[in-house]
């Protein structure tokens, strides 16, 4: 529980300041510094625990079925880092109640932003769990996006924070990949069992792999190089930020995965070049650069990246002692770099720059700030005495035991001191060059404004403490370094001394030779930077911007080339698929064929079918002259009657031709708005591209429709035959199945077309055709809109055709016919009054508003397949009856005609709507009142 | 005759799709009506061809497969809505963009901002 | 007999036949009558996955024809699956379209309800025609819906969206013939059991229907090379509809689960389907292509467009690695998904209302009234979509990727590395592309003042359901990935649903015993 409560109170305390609107900033600081403190508290109650080798665990269930469990763990490791986190995070609160004086907005945004990143690098110390570990640390990401861009005004706080959440986010994406890989590897997830498998995981395939992931996610996240560009322009947060993330907690992230993953991934060759090369190198850049920095945070920024890649070398050259050397110095930095840091930021609220250019000898104002300073500065230098000077020294020492051999044994402690040395200079140049090296420049505020009293607070605890740890360091740290290291490595560590100088060794000598050189370098700087200046400018953060920038013009280029907005290129492609997936399953087959006799050809049909084909391929030939095609097309559909008429589908003939007389009024209509020919647009090679696809497809479906027709049939319609009649009640089976067998196919015919038709009306309600469309020719196919013969025959037409229709529907159950095509009859009818007698005549005559009657239809319809439920029956059971009624006769009832009832009125309200709509549309007056 | 009604169905699809890839919207519309001629007689003849014997009882116990002409009643009818809609869109389309081309008269306006 | 199962359509199609009688009724209760179905049908949908546990198949044989005669309607775990996820999206949508989006165009309740049933028929039938009877009621539906409001842009992309589906259409209807042909039944589970006693010279028939369907359904899903229509149709739509067409994609992959599990796969296993073979490249580069795509993007919709293609991709990829923890991955990231995207869609359009000329173009505008809240609400999504922890899309990446690892043989190997490079790219590129237009929307500001209003608050809360969801889908996860293996099972073993079905039917499916 305690554990829980570690990590869970400064998560509580964000929430609590950030919801706690309009707080005096006193209170808020308070606030904010309540949950850590009481953090503090218990984590320092477990201390004896720890020390005593004890290992606390903590489960709760979260996701069984992946493994993601909530469990959290403490250990010497993660109690040494709990610790500085929370420790830290306290200063760094209190330091930024006093650097946003002023602003409470500002204040209150940092505590709450900053608790929460407390609580994901808790998290991340004391997860037992790996995934659960992933979630802290992505959310270290986050947090950290959103604190470097804490001033979005400014495009350097953007820029700055877009770039680090993309290469550490990168990096945690890395890093899923390698813990989901780990936990395939072990079984589990629970780190105390991956501790316990290291050799399993060595020894496994893919070990490489699991090394690279890992090491990409400490890598970007401990801005080892090359990832360490994110790192200075991180500088671009306000300062507690980069006293915490940046030199505190979040980069320590990465160096703290390296220890805790030793047992598992190191003491392997792969282990010791990779990271102990990827150290050294980050080690000297930072190094080498940060002398160069002009603004303090810059230098800062990368001295602090060359002491990352220290403690990653330490730690790569996979030792014990290597690595408890590292976790010493990796303790020491936060105690010198932290202050340095708070320093900088005082410094610049005092004189409004950070340009070591302009600041010089702010000795006179600053004096006890100057002290601070010096201490600092000398540990970061590694002078004696101070805790710098300690690790450092081991470092050294480390490097003289290198498990490198041959030149690199010599070329480790050689670049070590070097480095030290690079140390050194930066180290002097920061304490030398603010504070004394003669008067100010033109500085923004001079004399520059004294710093509060609060602000130096944190600044002094911590320099004091380098000088504690330096002087007696086995009171303070050892034990718990001791029992962290003991939990990192496990199994026995090695004799040391952290305290013990003895004088004039190895070690020593490369002290006072990195010293001396230093100093030496400092002196020399004018020289330097003049050569400095001269090396070419890299500005990662541009080159990062530029590169992010190309890749998304790139990628929006390539989005325009495919996605071109060409229809006819999709529809292209979409035959294409359609022809060459079902190809290839076509190779398969052996006989196309299937053996069975063909029916024997008679000459009628042949020039039916011969007259449809040529028709229809005219049709393309012509399509230009757009009436003639249309024209053609009707015949097409004639034929395609008198062909299902020919093969004993009388139903399908009449609605054929029902729907058939409907769709070329259809068109004609919309032909009249629109240009009379098509300019001939594509080139021959698209035409011919475009007919091969069009005749490979056609020659499949010829092909497929031949080899089903010649083989056996089995099917299930035998059923229907028999019982049409017994269950049925009707005769014509293909109407009974539409009404009854399947009547909910039928159901959903006609609904489709009732939305059809009020998607019509939808799309027409405010449509302006202003005039006709212009077409190229610009004569039109029919100059008089209400012809005369036309009114002359259609008037008696329509008692005649609706007398058809009712009969057509009633006969329908036992004869061809049916709903359907009674109703498709009547609105063929009703419509040529349109046509005829044009809106306003049939407005006068005929109801004009055919939604009701849509819905009416379909509300029918339902109710007739609901009626079923009344007798529990399934929806849609159909009931029929015959009685004999004196004078009438026989006399047969259904439901189902009452359902085929519905489904008539809604094909006459759908088909009139439209007509309707579209009819209104020929009135050039616009659209005018609507109609429907 | 299953021959000749293969080909039948074969060019009207052909014919159909070759409309269909045309740059202007009535022959697509044209187009999309013959594929349907097309497909619907090729689900018609996946009943086989029968002749003279409607699925009408009438005591004779050859009848065609009423199935297929059941789904092929309800194709065309899907059919007629799908095209009376596609037809009025193809009116709204040429007035929205200027021109009847299936792409308008500038397919990337609604690009810019 | 319970009735259970036909509600899901009958509900709204009731409502939509009565919207289109009354079509005068003032927009107040035509607002009320929507969100009432809406929510009925979730309560029915929630019913029957209730009932699953005690029987896990709900058959509903309709006009009591038994199979394979009649139309049988089937709902099982997938089933459920789809219904709710509708039901909750189409809340969400009615709910944020009720604030005058509805207002566009005639009849906007009316066409949302139809377009329900035919999602919902969708997604319960067991009959292969009448799927695709219900493919059209949907897709008329989604024409009308997406032209509301009209427009250039909603004229093009309507147009073409239109002209393709159709086409498509006319090869299912090529694809049903052949089966039928082939097979003599329409009934899916009797359909599955004679495939497998068709003789061997059928097989390369049969499976070319099954390519067919692949092509009909990989339209639908926005499969490469058949996505192009997807963009700019839900660019053009109007947001609630974008939102709600974030579910037309996931029908598309439903009908290619059911079909490819059940009929195709009863015999030789979903994962050696012909179909699934060409699944696993297409999916993939239907991934690649939805990267590029989101880095490349203009403007929020079309991001979000291309979201929904990532999702595609990722989905199928998934899915075909065709095991069971593969699938219920997937399937639990089917949810996340449209979810995610359809609250991206409604996010995009609020800040288009704050931004004026600009809309939700990636430039610098005037700071928007709701800045830090829509800011807060855009930072979480973001999260969520990206797979950033401790949101659903966490989740359900780690699952996938927990899943994909097939690592034993060496095609396991690279299949897993494969889908892992591009699951984390996807990612990554995310992180990019959202941190780059967030910074931009929400950073960046010129100097002149806003002259916009506030948000609606009710959109606004839209929202925030939406993206909680996420955050539950996350946090209370363990319910809902029961529920998804429970599906993956069903779906992996067909058996189950042909015995069920057998079990309703009168007369050996498959025909008589003596036939071929």
């Amino acid at each position: 529980m305690a554990l829980l409560l570690i990590v869970l109170l400064p998560l509580l305390g964000a929430f609590l300041t950030a919801t706690c609107v309009r707080s005096r900033p006193r209170c808020n600081s308070l606030l904010a510094a309540t949950g850590p403190v009481i953090s503090l508290t218990l984590a320092l109650s477990l201390l004896p625990a720890i020390l005593r080798g004890e290992r606390l665990l903590a489960h709760w269930h979260w996701l069984p079925q992946l493994d993601l469990a909530l469990s959290l763990r403490m250990d010497g490791l993660s109690l040494l880092f709990a610790l500085l986190i929370i420790a830290m995070g306290l200063l760094v609160l209190l330091y930024a109640h006093f650097y946003f004086a002023g602003k409470p907005r500002d204040s209150q945004r940092f505590n709450s932003l900053m608790l929460l990143f407390m609580t994901a690098m808790l998290g991340i110390v004391t997860s037992e769990n790996l995934l659960f570990m992933l979630v802290f640390w992505e959310m270290t990401s986050l947090v950290s996006f959103l604190l470097i861009g804490f001033h979005a005004d400014r495009r350097e706080a953007r820029r700055g924070a877009r770039m680090t959440l993309v290469i550490t986010g990168g990096g945690g994406l890395a890093l899923l990949a390698g813990m989901v890989l780990i936990g395939q590897v072990v079984g589990s997830y629970q780190l105390t069992e991956v501790l316990a498998s290291g050799d399993l995981i060595r020894q496994h395939a893919h070990y490489p792999l699991i090394l690279a992931l890992v090491l990409l996610g400490a890598m970007t996240k401990s801005a080892q190089f090359p990832f360490h560009l994110w790192l200075p322009h991180a500088m671009t947060a306000p300062t507690p930020v980069s006293v915490y993330l940046h030199s505190a907690t979040m980069v320590k992230a990465g160096i703290f995965l390296l220890a805790r993953f030793h047992p598992v991934l190191a003491e392997t060759d792969l282990w010791l070049y990779s990271v102990s090369t990827v150290g050294m190198a980050t080690l000297l850049t930072g190094a080498f650069v940060a002398m160069f920095k002009h603004d303090i945070k810059g230098l800062l920024a990368y001295s602090t990246i060359s002491h990352l890649g220290l403690i990653t070398l330490l730690l790569g050259m996979g030792t014990r002692m290597g690595l408890i050397v590292g976790l010493f110095h990796l303790f020491n930095h936060a105690l010198f770099k932290a202050p340095l840091f708070m320093m900088a930021g005082i410094v610049d609220k005092a004189t409004g720059s950070r340009d070591m250019r302009l600041i010089n000898g702010l000795w006179r104002h600053m004096p006890y700030l100057m002290v601070l300073t010096g201490l600092c500065a000398a540990s970061m230098a590694g002078l004696p005495l101070l805790n710098g000077f300690l690790s450092k020294k081991m470092f050294f020492a480390e490097s003289l035991q290198s498990p490198f051999t041959g030149i690199l044994f010599w070329l480790t402690p050689a670049l070590a001191a070097v480095a030290g040395l690079l140390s050194v200079a930066y180290s002097v140049r920061i304490f030398h060059n603010i504070f004394f090296n003669g008067l100010p420049g033109a500085l923004p505020h001079y004399p520059p404004r004294k710093p509060s009293a609060g602000i130096l607070v944190p600044v002094t605890l911590l320099a004091a403490s380098c000088l504690v740890v330096g002087l007696v360091p086995q009171y303070v740290v050892h034990t718990l370094l001791q029992q962290a290291a003991q939990d990192a490595l496990g199994g026995a560590l090695p004799e040391y001394n952290l305290g013990l100088l003895h004088l004039f060794n190895m070690p020593f000598l490369m002290s006072v030779l990195a010293l001396s050189g230093g100093l030496a370098m400092y002196m020399a700087r004018r020289q330097l930077f003049a050569l400095y200046d001269r090396l070419p400018e890299v500005d990662a953060k541009e080159n990062f911007e530029w590169l992010m920038l190309r890749a998304g013009r790139f990628a929006e280029r390539q989005v325009h080339r495919l996605e071109n907005g060409s229809l006819q290129r999709y529809a292209a492609l979409l035959m294409a698929t359609a022809v060459v997936l079902p190809g290839t399953a076509l190779l398969g087959v052996q006989a196309w064929g299937g053996g069975e006799a063909m029916t024997p050809l008679d000459p009628v049909t042949l020039l039916g079918a011969l007259i449809l084909i040529a028709s229809a391929i005219a049709a393309v030939v012509v399509h230009r002259q757009r009436l003639m095609a249309l024209l053609l097309i009707g015949s097409c559909g004639l034929f395609v009657t008198l062909l299902f008429a020919r093969f004993s589908a009388p139903d399908l003939a009449l609605t054929q031709l029902s729907v058939e007389v409907m769709a070329v009024i259809i068109m004609m209509l919309a032909l009249s708005f629109l240009p009379q020919t098509t300019p001939r647009e594509s080139p021959p090679l698209r035409r011919g591209r475009d007919l091969l696809l069009a005749g490979s497809a056609g020659g499949g479906v010829a092909a497929l429709a031949y080899a089903v027709m010649t083989r056996p049939q089995q099917t299930i319609s035998d059923f229907f035959l028999a019982n049409s009649l017994t269950g049925g009640g009707g005769s014509n089976v293909v109407n009974v199945i539409l009404v009854d067998f399947r009547g909910f196919d039928t159901l959903g015919e006609s609904t489709v077309l009732g939305i059809a038709a009020v998607a019509v009306f939808a799309l027409t309600r405010n449509l302006q055709l202003k005039g006709r469309v212009a077409g190229d020719s610009g004569s039109y196919w029919a100059s008089e809109p209400h012809p005369m013969i036309l009114r002359m025959m259609a008037r008696p037409l329509l008692p005649v055709a609706l007398m058809v229709s009712a009969y057509i529907f009633l006969r329908g159950h036992n004869m061809p016919g049916g709903g359907f095509i009674a109703g498709l009859i009547t609105s063929v009818a009703l419509s040529l009054q349109y046509m005829a007698g044009g809106l306003a005549w049939a407005h006068q005559r005929m109801i004009t508003s055919f939604r009701p009657l849509v819905g009416a239809g379909l509300l029918l319809a339902l109710a007739t397949g609901l009626g079923s439920l009344a007798f529990g029956a399934p929806f849609l059971t159909s009931w029929f009856g015959h009685y004999h009624l004196p004078g009438l006769g026989e006399l047969e009832l259904a439901t189902a005609m009452l359902f085929d009832l519905g489904v008539f009125v809604t094909v006459v309200g759908a088909t009139l709507l439209i007509l309707a709509n579209l009819g209104k549309l020929m009135t050039l007056d616009g659209p005018g009142k609507e109609i429907g | 005759m299953e021959l000749l009604m293969a080909i039948s169905i074969g060019v009207l699809t052909t014919c159909g799709l070759y409309l269909i890839l045309r740059a202007r919207t009535f022959p697509v519309v044209l187009g999309l009506t013959l594929l349907s001629h097309g497909v619907n007689l090729f689900l018609f003849s996946m009943g086989r061809l029968t002749l003279e014997a409607p699925a009408v009882l009438d005591g004779s116990g050859n009848h065609a497969d009423p199935l297929p002409q059941a789904l092929v009643l309800t194709a065309i009818v899907i059919g007629f809505a799908m095209t009376a809609f596609v037809v009025v869109l193809s009116l709204r389309a040429a007035v929205e963009l200027r021109s009847d081309h299936v792409d308008g008269a500038d397919p990337d306006e609604d690009r810019r901002l | 007999m319970s009735h259970l199962p036909i509600l899901p359509i009958l509900l709204p199609l009731l409502c939509a036949a009565l919207l289109i009688l009354c079509y005068a009724t003032p927009l107040a209760v035509q607002r009320l009558v929507s969100l009432a179905s809406v929510a009925l049908t979730l309560v029915v949908a929630l019913a029957l996955g209730a009932g699953l546990d005690e029987h896990p198949y709900w058959l509903y044989a309709l006009g009591d024809w038994m199979p394979p005669f009649g139309i049988l309607l089937v709902v099982d775990h997938l089933s459920v699956l789809m219904l709710t996820l509708t039901a909750v999206l189409a809340g969400f949508c009615t709910l944020y379209a009720c604030r005058g989006h509805d207002r566009q165009g005639a009849h906007f309740h009316a066409l949302l309800q139809f377009q329900l049933a035919g999602l919902n028929g969708a997604f319960v039938t067991g009959d292969l025609f009448n799927l695709f009877v219900f493919f059209e009621v949907l897709l008329i539906a989604s024409y009308a819906l997406l032209l509301q409001g009209g427009g250039a842009a909603r004229g093009r992309a309507g147009l073409h969206y239109v002209v393709l589906n159709l086409t498509g259409s006319a090869i299912f209807i090529l694809a049903l013939g052949l089966l039928y042909g082939m097979t003599g039944t329409l009934n899916m589970a009797d359909m599955a059991v004679r495939i497998g006693q068709a003789p061997e010279a059928d097989r390369a028939l049969i499976n070319a229907a099954s390519m067919l369907l692949l092509v009909v359904f990989g339209t639908k899903a926005a499969l490469l090379p058949l996505l192009f229509w997807l963009p700019r149709a839900y660019i053009a739509a109007s947001a609630p509809v974008a939102a709600l067409f974030a579910i037309m994609t996931k029908v598309g992959i439903y009908a290619l689960l059911r079909v490819f599990a059940l009929v195709f796969g009863l015999q030789v296993g979903l994962g050696e389907t012909q179909a699934w073979q060409w699944l696993w490249p297409m999916a993939l580069a239907t991934l690649a292509v939805g990267i590029v795509g989101v880095l490349g993007a203009s403007h929020l919709r079309g991001m979000t467009a291309y979201m929904v293609i990532v999702s595609v991709g990722t989905l199928l990829a998934a899915l075909s690695l065709a095991t069971h923890q593969a699938v219920s991955s997937a399937l639990f990231y089917l949810v996340h998904s449209t979810l995610m995207t359809a609250a991206f869609f409604l996010m995009a359009d609020l800040v288009a209302r704050q931004r004026g000329e600009a809309r939700d173009h990636l430039v610098v505008t005037a700071a928007m009234k709701n800045r830090l809240t829509l800011g807060i609400l855009f930072f979480v999504a973001a999260m969520a979509l990206a797979g950033l922890p401790p949101l659903s899309g966490f989740v359900s990446k780690l699952w996938m990727l927990q899943a994909s690892a097939g690592g034993a043989t060496e095609s396991g190997g690279s299949q897993q590395g494969l889908f892992w490079g591009l699951l984390l790219l996807s990612g990554f590129v995310m992180i990019i592309a959202l941190s780059r237009a967030g910074s931009k929307l929400f950073w960046r500001q010129s100097p002149e003042r806003a002259h916009n209003r506030r948000a609606d608050p009710v959109r606004l809360g839209v929202v925030m359901a939406m993206i909680l969801a996420s955050v539950l889908l996350s946090v209370m996860a363990s319910p809902l990935m029961d529920f998804t293996q429970a599906t993956a099972r069903s779906l992996l073993s067909p058996q189950d649903y042909v015995a069920a079905v057998q079990s309703l039917a009168d007369g050996p499916l498959g025909g008589p015993p003596d036939a071929p």
